[in-house]
């Protein structure tokens, strides 16, 4: 079998909060697995090139670094929309989700972003204190609470018609914003999440990690022509007890 | 009458209360009691090693001959400072240890002849924001003493942007020789300040530190004023030898036994200070010599014929480097990190996510523990680094556990141990093994190191 191909965009700017762990971990669980699985790191000034990749992952860099790389994404747009409209999916952290959406924050500034996803992230309002917390959500996609840490200035807003990634249930954190009323964090399409969870996101969540390889090895078998193969089930306790340390405090 | 009012409820040395208390009832107490040194002052900065550096550099003037004011215990938040400043008698020299965010409100009043930035890491994100916010506050409190002369680590593209930002008299250190490690992931820095650029490396020497320039513009690491011309990393400690081209009297060669990689930078900068402070390398070697850690960074301890290594460590610079001491044991060993999630620590611990935990995963003969409030998280990190770690409450039950008492059967004797903890963590981790080490040898070699508890 060919392997998964997992693309790793701009690891050398979007690297705060250990997001690239998320990385890893995706290796890591095919590994387990025995299934074949190649990282594409996209550096700075590398080919930007996603028609051979089954999972996309995108993360959050500090201020000048985000700048940076929102050029290059800006400059490869189209590779990325086609790539989301091939149903391939794709997890997006922080300022990565911020930029998949029609304005985000760099810095205090509003900019246009890549209108990818109808989601706009706009400067706080009368609050300037940042969004810091522990936060836990009741997703679709896991039977578990989501559980990770948010640290974000921007507000962000999902388009009527879309779908949060999870419901905050958490006593602490606020996901997306802090004005609406019911809190919410990030947005989930078919084959795209977006969500401001750092922690990192899938070490705690392995249904999430799991919901993702298996759409990467579903769009595999489609871009290959290779018969799919069933992800085998893993023992998580270990994930699964830290995930219930951390329920029991925020919950 | 307050200060002796407050001296005296003050007991035990260096804690953070008596100080919250004096900065509440007299904002002028850091200018007053500034009056108390005498000479030269310096205040040291920086994310990792200040402790280490700040006591070092004690060291180096009282063996010049003088006296010291130094808050020597690393309560380093400016309440600690006022503490040290109490407590102390009146000194020919002071050496500060500060935090980098409260560098600008002690400054003004302190007017320290010298500030000694040591480097910047990704560090507490939560509590510290992003490192341009640092840069920012260490680059005002230099604008707040004009007369302040920064003495900064031009191999940390961070610290020399900080030196570019302000006025004052800089003196730069650094080294113009390769120390040849292994990279690891993560490095904060990558981008020029002044362009936004990438920027390009004639070499690295772990983290952002190295001989570095920018792409586009003409951002590069400064001329060196003191310069680390030659390093040499040994299993039990390290050489590095340097010379400065400010005056033709301070070069030398300084050995310490303290081991690891970050220690060669720890070592030019206190080199550095001390010449600025007007030791003589001697001084240095001297005091690097005798220097015995009793506050749980890079502290020995013997229990039970087994050496054990107890460190600070508290992002993942910090933790790489480390890795690098454990891998560097050639006998097998066991090994326990201990992560706690309180405010002095940042509530968000993604960051052992960017450890190359990876490394001693090709080590079979390494046991791995994981302690702290967030043992789970770690044990998950553990894991899919390819280490299957164990669950511990307190750093006393490796020394208990089966599988270091069947590798030390193996062995023929007891293996050595290492405990590395985060701020927090570090406290409780250091008492119980003292107390142990105590028992064991029966004397009282470590109870002088009273400082426990001001992290916790």
């Amino acid at each position: 079998m060919s392997p998964i191909v997992i693309a790793h965009v701009l690891p050398d700017l979007l690297n705060l909060y250990g997001d690239g762990g998320n990385v890893r971990i995706l290796q890591q669980r095919l590994n387990w697995r025995g299934i074949p699985v190649k990282v594409k790191r996209i550096r700075y000034g590398d080919p930007f090139e996603l028609d051979d990749v089954d999972l996309v992952f995108l993360g959050g860099g500090p201020d000048r670094e985000q700048k940076l790389a929102s050029e290059v994404l800006v400059e490869h747009k189209d590779k990325l929309e086609r790539y989301i409209d091939s149903g391939a999916p794709l997890l997006a952290i922080c300022g990565g989700y911020q930029i998949l959406g029609k304005t985000w924050l760099l810095g205090d500034e509003e900019v246009p972003g890549l209108s990818i996803l109808d989601v706009e992230t706009k400067r706080p309002g009368t609050s300037a204190d940042r969004l810091v917390d522990n936060v836990a959500l009741q997703t679709k996609i896991a039977d578990h609470p989501v559980v990770g840490y948010e640290n974000h200035a921007g507000r962000t807003y999902i388009g009527e018609g879309l779908e949060p990634f999870g419901r905050v249930i958490s006593k602490t954190g606020h996901g997306n914003n802090d004005t609406e009323q019911v809190l919410a964090d990030g947005v989930m399409t078919d084959n795209v999440i977006g969500t401001y969870l750092h922690g990192v996101l899938l070490a705690k969540n392995p249904e999430v990690a799991d919901h993702l390889l298996k759409q990467a090895m579903e769009h595999h078998a489609k871009r290959t022509g290779e018969a799919a193969v069933e992800l085998s089930s893993l023992d998580d306790s270990y994930e699964l007890a830290a995930n219930e340390f951390m329920a029991k405090q925020i919950i | 009458m307050l200060t002796w009012g407050l001296q005296h409820v003050a007991h035990r040395p260096g804690g953070n209360l008596p100080g919250k208390v004096a900065m509440k009832i007299d904002p002028q107490l850091v200018s007053e009691l500034r009056d108390k040194i005498f000479g030269k002052s310096i205040v040291v900065v920086g994310t990792n090693g200040k402790t280490t550096v700040t006591n070092m550099l004690a060291d180096c003037v009282v063996a010049s001959g003088r006296s010291v004011l130094c808050n020597r215990t690393g309560a380093n938040l400016k309440s600690g400072i006022t503490s040290a400043l109490l407590q102390a008698k009146p000194s020919d020299c002071g050496v500060i240890e500060c935090d980098e965010l409260w560098l600008h409100r002690v400054t003004p009043d302190l007017k320290p002849t010298y500030v000694l930035l040591l480097n910047l890491f990704r560090d507490q994100l939560d509590r510290c924001g992003e490192i341009d916010r640092i840069q920012e506050s260490i680059a005002d409190a230099l604008k707040s003493s004009p007369d302040t002369t920064l003495v900064f680590n031009a191999d940390d593209p961070l610290c020399a942007h900080v030196a570019e930002l302000v006025d004052n008299r800089t003196i730069s250190f650094g080294f113009d020789t390769q120390m040849n490690l292994a990279q690891n992931l993560v490095s904060d820095a990558s981008i020029c300040e002044r362009c936004s650029h990438m920027l390009e490396y004639e070499y690295r020497q772990y983290a952002q530190l190295g001989n570095y320039h920018c792409t586009n513009c003409s951002f590069a690491r400064p001329a060196l004023d003191f310069i680390g011309t030659e390093v040499e990393l040994k299993d039990d400690g390290v050489d590095i030898s340097v010379a400065s081209t400010l005056s033709d009297e301070w070069t030398g060669k300084i050995s310490s036994e303290l081991a690891g990689s970050y220690m060669a930078y720890n070592l030019l900068a206190v080199f550095s200070g001390a010449m600025m402070m007007d030791c003589t390398p001697a001084d240095v070697q001297k005091a690097v010599s005798a220097f015995d850690p009793h506050n749980g960074r890079l502290q020995r301890l013997t229990i039970d014929n087994r050496d054990i290594l107890l460190n600070l460590a508290k992002n993942p610079t910090g933790f790489n480097q480390n890795l690098r001491i454990v891998e560097k044991c050639e006998t097998p060993c066991a090994v326990a990190f201990f992560i706690n999630d309180q405010v002095v620590d940042g509530h968000d611990i993604s960051w052992i996510w960017d450890i190359d935990f990876e490394e001693i995963a090709s080590r079979d003969d390494v046991i791995v523990f994981a302690g702290g409030r967030r043992k789970n998280d770690l044990q998950v990190r553990l894991k899919y680094a390819g280490v299957d770690a164990k669950l511990i409450d307190q750093a006393p039950e490796v020394l208990q556990d089966q599988g270091v008492l069947a590798a030390d059967e193996a062995f023929g004797k007891s293996i050595p141990f290492y405990a590395i903890a985060n701020y927090s963590a570090l406290p409780p981790v250091k008492q119980k093994l003292e107390s142990l080490a105590n028992k064991a040898v029966g004397n009282s070699d470590h109870t002088q190191s009273s400082n426990e508890g001001d992290a916790a």
